[in-house]
């Protein structure tokens, strides 16, 4: 009760703090589902609509978090759940699963997932995010665009002074995406300690997040964009063609966005109706009109990855979901990595 | 037929039985070894991840530092579906390096193990945790560098689901094994009951097969457990031959033997009653009477032998007293002989027992005595005695009548044999009925010459034939 209570302040509290912003879709029937994720509210609008207008038209709040107040949220107040949790931090997710956030759900629908795709039935990967690297085509469009990032380093190397503080990158420190995917590069390639030194002798800039990323790219702030979201990526470059997105060609790092219905979901019935949706129409759907790719392979539509795959591109190399992504969440692995980070950066380096 | 436990069914029943019990212990076996090896399989995966990690962990400028390694967890994840926990804590201070807070050895271990310090063994644990079962392992690994030396502790905990799995896959690979092992072991030792009663089945095709008066030996091939059996059966079945094959001579000697006195004497009635004469008459039916008295004595003879055939067949020897029987004998043949002027003497006087037909030896008896009377001059006497001699015990009937020529010696046994120039009445059959009876007796029936004349009969009985 008092634990309640406390939830019930955090909400009215929380309600004015920048941490969270609600959105709220008020449907025909009884009832309510309550969805909390970090994608941008304009991107999994019409994904919501379409749930209400196919599956069950009742009220929808989506709560819109960063990935890691959305964890520190769950963890704090473990009796206020929503039905169900959407995220890409798949490090954050996936430990939330581990220490049992998470109920086991199976239907029909993900039975025919693929293995890799989910844990224990208890966490479905619904989206397929590769990771790119983004280009100012307008400013670099005479020379040769870098493929892969054995090119960008070479591109490096000959424009050294041109790039100059041209580089953009997420601040791993703050960004959750951007530590798993630079962590997946440790793990990945031997061009990460050079990537490292190039990035840090030239001063690249740094991002809280990637949209401001895009922006400085558009406005020709910087040139090169490293690690983005590829379906964001793709959308501005639908809407500013002079920024093209590059799948590197040596191996395009994947990040699976993950859903689960929380163990102590209000409405679990609510949470499994959408997470079915989500899995099955929905992809077909997000294919088509929704800023995300979906997970499911042999789907046609602007985002599919059969349209992914028609561009160049290299191995897919999707983030395991698995254990080893517990090494991720681990703190003194990541002031290990933070150090390294933070020495090639060096201090004079400008944080935006 | 009465119905008795059948053979097979018991097999069967004792084999399913014993099949049961067998597999029954190697299912349990099995699911024994089945956890155990499952266990130490993930239990060496759960070690060889914290050695990894242990690895990891170096002491730099007095500073612990922990690189995890990614290869720790991939060993981890070889149980796709189980979740882990891990925690790195240091023993001096108390403080979780990294991982999950509530995981060090003192929150889980009984508290004399997490106070164990240089402990270098791996200790196992099963608890618990964040609700479901979870196996822990805790390893410690003392960090040393110039002086200073700490005391790290790893604990790794992992639920149990790929174990359980692996214990049972393992389980039910041995039980389908068994159970096939079950059906083919019982349909071989179905068929291995089938082929060895077979023998008792084919003993009842041959059997149902004979006639009824085939009385040959069986000779299927049986096991040798049931070959006594044959034998009986064998045996049985030659005795039968011989009464039946006795009876149908029997029968065929009688009809013969009855139907010459019958034609005369309707030949004597014949000329009896054509005859004018009534003291010829008279005379010829007085003959009648005398061939119809001696007609039944000869039917008597007949049936006589027949009941004696039958007793000998059937009865069992009991000891009996041969002294006290031949005097029985001797007295009531005594009056008899007398009318015809005949003394009976017997001169034994110890008695004697032997094990024998007391009916059928009474039977001899009389008729050697009636023999040895009837064939006897008038005025003279007969004289028996029984004596024990070194061949065994002797019977002998004596008298000083014409004695049987030795060409005829040779035939008296013979059924309906009387001698040549006999004038007595008789049938011929008081001989070989003695000799049956001796026979039977194992005793053996001589005929010697009296002196001056006259026979005796001497019947010696073995040695084994006493009691
Ligand atoms: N003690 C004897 N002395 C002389 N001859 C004998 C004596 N005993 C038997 N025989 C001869 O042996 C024959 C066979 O004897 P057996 O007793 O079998 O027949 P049976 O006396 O003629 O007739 P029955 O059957 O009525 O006795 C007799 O006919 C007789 O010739
Ligand atoms: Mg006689």
């Amino acid at each position: 009760m008092i634990r309640f209570a406390i939830g019930l302040l955090f909400l009215l509290l929380g309600s004015g703090s920048q941490a969270v912003s609600k959105h709220y879709l008020p449907g025909t029937l009884e009832g309510s589902i309550h969805i909390w994720g970090v994608a941008d509210y304009p991107v999994i609008e019409p994904l919501l609509q379409q749930f209400q207008k196919s599956v069950s038209d009742v009220d929808v709040h989506y709560w819109e978090f960063g990935t890691k107040e959305l964890e520190a949220r769950l963890r704090t107040y473990p009796d206020d759940m929503p039905d169900l949790v959407m995220s890409p931090a798949m490090d954050l997710q996936f430990k939330l699963v581990n220490d049992g956030f998470a109920r086991t759900y199976q239907s029909s629908v993900t039975e025919a997932l693929p293995n890799w795709t989910t844990w224990r039935n208890e966490i479905y990967a619904f989206a397929f995010e590769p990771i790119v690297m983004v280009i100012n085509t307008d400013i670099l469009g005479g020379i040769a665009l870098p493929r892969s990032r054995e090119q960008l380093l070479n591109l490096v190397r000959e424009k050294g002074p041109l790039l100059q503080g041209k580089m953009g990158l997420s601040d791993i420190e703050r960004v959750g995406l951007g530590y798993l995917t630079w962590f997946h590069d440790s793990q990945q390639s031997r061009t990460y300690g050079r990537l490292l030194e190039a990035f840090g002798s030239h001063h690249a800039q740094l991002y809280p997040n990637s949209r401001e990323m895009l922006d400085a790219l558009r406005k020709g702030e910087i040139f090169i964009a490293y690690n983005l979201v590829g379906s964001y990526a793709l959308e501005w470059s639908r809407r500013y063609p002079w920024i093209e997105p590059i799948m590197p060609t040596d191996y395009t790092s994947v990040v699976l966005r993950t859903a689960f219905i929380p163990a102590q979901a209000q409405r679990a019935e609510l949470g499994s109706e959408f997470l079915d949706y989500l899995l099955s129409e929905g992809q077909q759907y997000m294919a088509q009109n929704v800023g995300l790719i979906p997970i499911v392979e042999g789907i046609e539509g602007t985002n599919s990855q059969e349209a992914l795959k028609r561009r160049s591109h290299g191995i897919f190399r999707p983030i395991p979901f698995g254990l080893p992504l517990l090494v991720q969440t681990d703190k003194a692995k990541r002031s290990i990595i933070l150090d390294e980070w933070r020495a090639a950066m060096t201090s004079d380096h400008k944080s935006k | 037929m009465s119905k008795g436990l059948s053979i097979k069914r018991q097999l069967f029943v004792m084999t399913v039985l014993v099949l049961c019990v067998i597999n029954g212990i190697a299912i349990w076996g099995a699911n024994l070894y089945a956890e155990r090896a499952a266990k130490l399989s993930f239990d060496r995966l759960l070690h060889g991840a914290a050695l990894q990690i242990a690895e990891s962990i170096n002491l730099l400028d007095g500073r612990v530092v922990i690189d995890l390694p990614v290869s720790a967890f991939e060993t981890l994840a070889l149980a796709p579906s189980d979740r882990a926990y891990y925690a790195v804590t240091r023993l001096d201070t108390k403080e979780v390096l990294t991982g999950y807070d509530n995981l060090p050895s003192r929150f889980i271990f009984p508290q004399s193990v997490s106070a164990d310090l240089g402990a270098e063994a791996p200790m196992y644990m099963e608890a618990p945790f964040y609700g479901e079962a979870t196996r822990f392992i805790r390893v410690v690994k003392r960090l040393i560098e110039a002086d200073q030396m700490v005391d790290v502790e790893i604990v790794i905990g992992q639920t149990t689901v790929a174990r359980l799995q692996l214990a049972d896959e393992m389980g039910g690979m041995v039980i389908r094994f068994l159970i096939s092992f079950f059906v083919v072991t019982l349909a071989l030792l179905m068929f291995g009951i089938w082929r060895v009663l077979r023998p008792l089945k084919l003993l009842k095709k041959a059997i149902e097969a004979r006639s009824s008066t085939e009385l040959t030996p069986l000779n299927t091939a049986v096991p040798t457990e049931i070959q006594p059996l044959i034998e009986a059966m064998n045996f049985f079945m030659a005795q039968l031959a011989n009464t039946l094959e006795r009876l149908k001579r029997f029968t065929g000697e009688a009809a013969h033997q009855l139907r010459t006195p019958l034609a005369g004497l309707n030949l004597q009635a014949q000329n009896a009653l054509d005859e004018p004469d009534p003291i010829a008459r008279k005379r010829q039916l007085n003959d009648i009477i005398e061939s119809s008295a001696l007609l039944s004595e000869t039917v008597n003879h007949l049936l006589n032998e027949a009941t004696l055939a039958h007793r000998m067949q059937s009865e069992v020897f009991r000891s009996l007293n041969l002294h006290t029987l031949v005097q029985d004998v001797c007295r009531s043949l005594v009056v008899w002989a007398l009318q015809r002027d005949v003394e009976i003497a017997y001169l034994g006087n110890a008695e004697h027992k032997i094990r024998g037909d007391d009916v059928a030896l009474t039977q001899m008896l009389r008729n050697l005595i009636e023999n040895a009377v009837k064939y006897s001059p008038e005025g003279s006497s007969v004289e028996i005695n029984l004596t024990e001699s070194s061949a065994g015990l002797i019977l002998t009937v004596s008298d000083q009548g014409s004695g049987i020529r030795d060409k005829d010696k040779q035939h008296v046994f013979e059924r309906f044999y009387r001698g040549q120039h006999n004038q007595t009445m008789g049938s011929g059959i008081g001989l070989s009925i003695a000799k049956e009876v001796a026979e039977h007796h194992k005793a053996v029936l001589t005929l010697e010459d009296n002196h001056p004349t006259g026979l005796i009969i001497k019947v010696t009985f073995p040695q084994e034939a006493t009691v």
